[in-house]
């Protein structure tokens, strides 16, 4: 959870944050020199941000006296003692784009937020049904109530979310059915896009069979969660087709009440999980895509069954950990 | 350890106080010569600590919980060769026969399967010593005949128009939706295609219907135990779902109360006992003598006098006056007055049961209490039906 947290304090960094970070950077690594104009509309078009924080941004690294405020030109790296200011093209200068050393700052606002909210309340509702404060979401991450608002509509888009009858964001609880919908898809996407994926994923194998034969029925969920990752997801992106990958990608159900149960529960002797696993890899090493189809069918069934068993333990937990801005009613 | 155990208070008992009555525990404590503390939970609110916190516990009265706390591997296999009467129960599960017939559903989870799971195929493994079991259904008071003439006794009533503002229910959200389903199938001649496991959308077919008769005054009040279910028949509640506990509390305090035997059948629930997890060494030996003390009969004779059944009766029998055997397992008229656990006179000499013999009323379990799947969706609509 800890280097989870971190991760994500990097992640929220508001943008006028990460636009001041950018010309301090390249200040002192000596790509802006002093006397270098700096306008709010070349500097937004660079970093290919809207105005305001870059606005932000620079006026804050005025005060602080990394540039100068200038009536004609905007603003001045440096205290302003250059006579003529150097009105360079900011695309023509070697400076490093935000994207790589940011990872998700090409997104927009609320896609930031979006991944976290939404794996946060996943991971909430096998427990029951919470509230979701708009207001707190606004302050845990820093953001608008405009920002915290479009996450919240992708939420309900994607049904993960809903409002009461007075109109709160409520999320929950993940019922038997919804679990019970989740498999059945699975049941006829995984498999086909196992078979689409066979040829391609023969690399991997070795890796993933490694793995297995590694893992003891009593290992920690972590090497589970490899495991469960090697089979549907690895094998995901090895097939053509990016619109079953973005579906699947949102039925996780699941793996998230398996893994909830061996936290805050027990973990169970998982040796029918590995013998699931192990049927299905095998298929694959023989280069027998339909063989490995129906095994992955039967480990989707036989997880089925034990992730129906295990959330109705987790419904009967009283206080599980959650975020500031989930409350929960039921 | 063996340091950690020693410093513990002797064996930790956890129950409910209808199945395991003071009569009982009194009793135990002093047949067994080691100290015994109980804790008495009367709902569902203890089960998240059973789950997460067995080294709290040593022995938990089960009750509808045993595939939930089995799944959270809370509690620990019984050894069948360490039950005095462990064969018995190993005959019984292969003939089906005698009592094991008509409580079926008890064998079904009984046994630890090879693949670590519950199931009714004998092994040497246990998931619970079964000890009690019984059918409820709801009590009425004979004032009730006046609102609704002669007609057949049904779930419906709980719902019925012409008993509104004189009806109770349990507030407990396990067995409440499974009573209220019964009446809403009885009300709106539909039919639930499993009335112990709702769908999502039946849940909700039944709360709105309760939320709305609630709205409209339908109900006098809610209870959570016995001696709040006899206060609310006291205080006007004409019908309501009951125990037999309240049912043997209502006739020692001189209420006359009738048992329904509805058409539409009763909700049967059966009651065992499991071993703690974290239990080792001496506290397991204990554990044992306690799960052998209730196999020898005499807590079953006890919780006879209030109307539940043993699973292996004959041992019972023995402690049992020949009257209290003929009223309460075989139906019966009481020869005598009888008296209920805590020896005040519950029953008036002549009195015959409802529902008949042991074999009768348990062949009236239409549906047996039970977690259903959607269980945080139906506590979730019950709390809103609670503070409607």
């Amino acid at each position: 959870m800890t280097s989870r947290r971190k991760g994500l304090a990097g992640l929220h960094k508001a943008y006028f944050d990460i636009v001041q970070d950018w010309v301090k950077g390249n200040i002192a690594a000596g790509l802006l020199h002093d006397g270098t104009r700096l306008t709010v509309a070349a500097v937004a078009d660079r970093l290919e941000l809207s105005r305001s924080p870059v606005k932000r941004g620079l006026e804050l690294l005025t005060v602080a006296g990394h540039l100068t405020r200038d009536e004609r030109f905007g603003y001045i790296v440096g205290n302003g003692t250059q006579a003529a200011p150097n009105a360079a093209n900011l695309f023509a200068l070697p400076l490093p784009d935000l994207a790589p050393a940011t990872g998700a700052l090409a997104r927009t606002g609320w896609e930031r937020i979006l991944d976290e909210v939404a794996e946060v309340t996943a991971a909430c509702i096998p427990f029951g049904i919470y509230t979701i404060s708009e207001t707190g979401i606004g302050t845990h991450f820093g953001v608008s109530r405009t920002v915290t608002r479009e996450v919240l509509s992708r939420l309900q888009e994607r049904g993960a979310i809903g409002k009461d009858r007075a109109s709160h964001w409520v999320a929950g609880p993940l019922s038997a059915r919804m679990l019970d919908d989740e498999y059945a898809l699975r049941r006829l996407l995984e498999p086909a896009a196992l078979v689409a994926a066979a040829a391609a994923l023969r690399t991997q194998l070795p890796g993933m069979q490694a793995r297995l034969a590694k893992a003891g029925p009593n290992c920690p969920p972590e090497d589970i969660d490899l495991i469960e990752a090697d089979l549907h997801d690895t094998c995901l992106t090895y097939q053509p087709n990016r619109r079953l990958a973005a579906v699947l990608t949102h039925l996780r159900s699941g793996r998230r009440v398996n893994r909830l149960f061996a936290t805050h529960v027990v973990q169970h002797d998982e040796s029918a999980l590995l013998t699931e696993h192990r049927l299905v890899l095998d298929h694959l090493a023989l280069g027998d895509g339909e063989g490995a189809a129906a095994a992955l069918r039967h480990h989707l069934d036989a997880d089925h069954a034990r992730t129906r068993e295990r959330l109705k333990v987790l419904s009967v937990f009283e206080d599980p950990v959650v975020a500031p801005y989930l409350t929960r009613v039921g | 350890m063996a340091q950690k155990q020693s410093t513990r208070p002797g064996l930790r008992i956890i129950g409910r106080s209808e199945l395991v009555t003071q009569p009982i525990r009194d009793r135990a404590a002093a047949d067994l010569g080691f100290p015994i503390s109980f804790e008495m939970i009367d709902s569902i609110d203890g089960l998240a600590r059973v789950v997460t916190r067995p080294d709290t516990f040593d022995l938990y009265h089960q009750w509808h919980t045993v595939d939930l706390i089995w799944t959270a591997r809370c509690i620990q296999p019984i050894d069948v060769t360490r039950l005095d009467h462990g064969q018995e129960i190993l005959a019984a599960a292969r003939g089906r026969s005698g009592p094991s017939r008509i409580i079926d559903t008890v064998f079904d989870k009984l046994f630890v399967q090879a693949d670590g799971r519950l199931g009714p195929s004998p092994t040497l493994q246990l998931s619970m010593l079964p000890l009690l079991h019984g059918v409820d259904s709801f009590g009425y008071l004979p004032g009730l005949r006046d609102l609704v003439g002669g007609e057949a006794e049904s779930w419906g009533w709980l719902l019925d128009a012409r008993l509104q503002g004189r009806v109770a229910m349990i507030n407990d959200p396990v067995l409440g939706m499974i009573e209220a389903a019964l009446a809403v199938e009885a009300t709106r001649g539909r039919a639930f295609s499993s009335i112990g496991n709702l769908t999502l959308d039946e849940v909700d077919e039944v709360a709105d219907i309760l939320l709305h008769r609630k709205r409209i005054g339908q109900f006098k009040g809610m209870w959570s135990s016995f001696e709040d279910s006899a206060r609310l028949a006291q205080r006007g509640a004409l019908i309501q779902s009951i125990f037999s506990p309240g049912v043997a509390r209502l006739r020692s305090l001189g209420q006359e109360v009738i048992v329904g035997t509805p058409s539409e059948g009763s909700r049967g629930w059966h009651a065992d006992l499991c071993i703690s997890s974290e239990a080792s060494g001496e506290v397991l030996d204990m554990a044992y003598a306690y799960l052998n003390w209730w196999q020898n009969g005499w807590a079953g004779a006890s919780a006879a006098r209030q109307g539940y059944y043993a699973t292996f009766p004959a041992r019972v029998r023995q402690h049992l006056l020949p009257g209290e055997w003929e009223y309460w397992y075989e139906g019966q008229p009481a020869p005598q007055a009888l008296a209920d656990p805590y020896g005040q006179t519950s029953i008036p000499a002549g009195h015959r049961r409802e529902g008949g013999s042991h074999a009768e009323r348990m062949s009236s379990a239409r549906v047996w209490n039970t977690f259903m799947d959607e269980h945080t969706h139906i506590v979730h609509r019950w709390r809103e039906f609670l503070a409607a």
